[in-house]
């Protein structure tokens, strides 16, 4: 957004950009990601069981290929929930970034190039991780419901490709914090020349 | 033993970006996950959400000490600028590390409950799963803290120390 606009808001905002003191969208993220890798590889581990039954068997845990099947499909169902608030937040704190206009990344883009790749990797990745959830739900409960492999090949290679899809779109969201100091409110003071020490009393200081 | 290692790079890392924020996706969303199933399959009497939440308990507790691991690289490599930098670095490293083994001692309890009987769970445990995702959420917020106030590991903040600005 242009200075100009962010005039507007000057007196609601901190030295992070945002109304609030740390941004939301990363903890979100946790979820997304934790939940959809998780999904699948739960699913891989229930496709190779017959690998690893014995493995099993020698930590004495037992287990069964249907419960890593069901931990695919509820790890799958909760990561496309959950990633709309992620995609929802990323958004309102992408309306209120400033990356600095006289840099590039470690892949040698710019900072609103790197936030439009960003932000529509994201919407891509919700609409693949909304698309996987239903795709796997016709496995479970339709086309596959009592095969001894709930989910086809095609399905856990796919889900291969959102973790590469992933791989490159979170380094992205790295790179806006971690090197274009986008909410960062250290990185912010320092490029406007300020003192630090505001950061002691900006969050309880005890914590 | 440092000619041994990568020169560091502009985030004062061996390596391109910082990892312990990755891999703490495994332990945050687990948790707090398996949480959610415990809560669902306690009211809906669904012993499927029992397993479920197991699963994911015992992959939390696999990657929490990878966390730990590279959260200790990371923090021993973070130039901690401000004795309040310095105090959050603590408090984190402590919980993160007693986290370990309380998320361990979890996983270890479930394992024996799940040995005698999997289709149920004690109040007692969701009682334990409630503190852990507390404790989880506090964490978080420390790490939140440490990246998003303090820009440990950004360029910028490893710029101007070395700059010798902070």
């Amino acid at each position: 957004m242009s200075p100009d606009l962010m005039e507007q808001l000057a007196n609601q905002l901190g030295p992070n950009g945002l109304p609030y003191g740390l941004p939301i969208h990363p903890n979100l993220v946790h979820l997304t990601l934790g939940l959809f890798i998780v999904a699948i590889s739960f699913d891989i581990v229930g496709a190779l069981f017959p690998l690893e039954k014995r493995v099993f068997k020698f930590l004495a845990i037992p287990a069964n290929s249907s419960n890593f099947f069901d931990v695919g499909w509820f790890n799958m169902v909760a990561a496309a929930v959950v990633t709309f608030p992620t995609v929802a937040a990323g958004f309102y704190e992408m309306l209120l970034a400033q990356p600095p206009s006289d840099e590039v990344s470690d892949w040698g883009l710019q900072g609103l190039e790197t936030m439009l790749w960003h932000g529509v990797g994201g919407v891509l990745l919700l609409a693949l991780i909304v698309g996987m959830a239903i795709w796997r739900g016709f496995q479970r409960y339709r086309w596959r419901k009592d095969r001894a492999r709930q989910v086809q090949w095609s399905y856990l290679i796919t889900g291969l490709g959102v973790f590469a899809l992933m791989f490159a779109h979170g380094t992205l969201g790295a790179h806006l914090g971690g090197e274009f100091g986008v909410h960062v409110s250290a990185d912010r003071l320092l490029r406007v020349g300020e003192d630090l020490s505001i950061l002691n009393v900006l969050l309880p200081k005890m914590f | 033993m440092f000619e041994y290692l990568p020169p560091l790079n502009a985030h004062n890392l061996p390596y391109p970006d910082t990892l312990h924020p990755i891999v703490v996706h495994f332990v945050i969303a687990m948790a707090l996950f398996a949480f959610v199933c415990d809560t669902i399959g306690y009211f809906t009497k669904n012993p499927l959400f029992f397993e479920v939440s197991w699963w994911n308990m015992a992959f939390a507790t696999v990657s929490i000490f990878i966390a730990v691991i590279f959260g200790q690289v990371e923090a021993g490599l973070a130039l901690p600028y401000q004795s309040s930098v310095e105090s959050t670095l603590h408090l984190h490293t402590i919980l993160g590390w007693s986290l370990s083994g309380v998320v361990a001692a979890i996983t270890g309890w479930r394992y024996v409950l799940r040995m005698k009987d999997p289709k149920t769970i004690p109040m007692a445990y969701l009682g334990a799963g409630a503190l852990l995702s507390g404790l989880v959420v506090f964490q978080t917020y420390l790490g939140d803290k440490l990246v998003w106030l303090y820009g440990l590991h950004t360029v910028e903040v490893v710029k101007a120390i070395r700059d010798g600005v902070l």
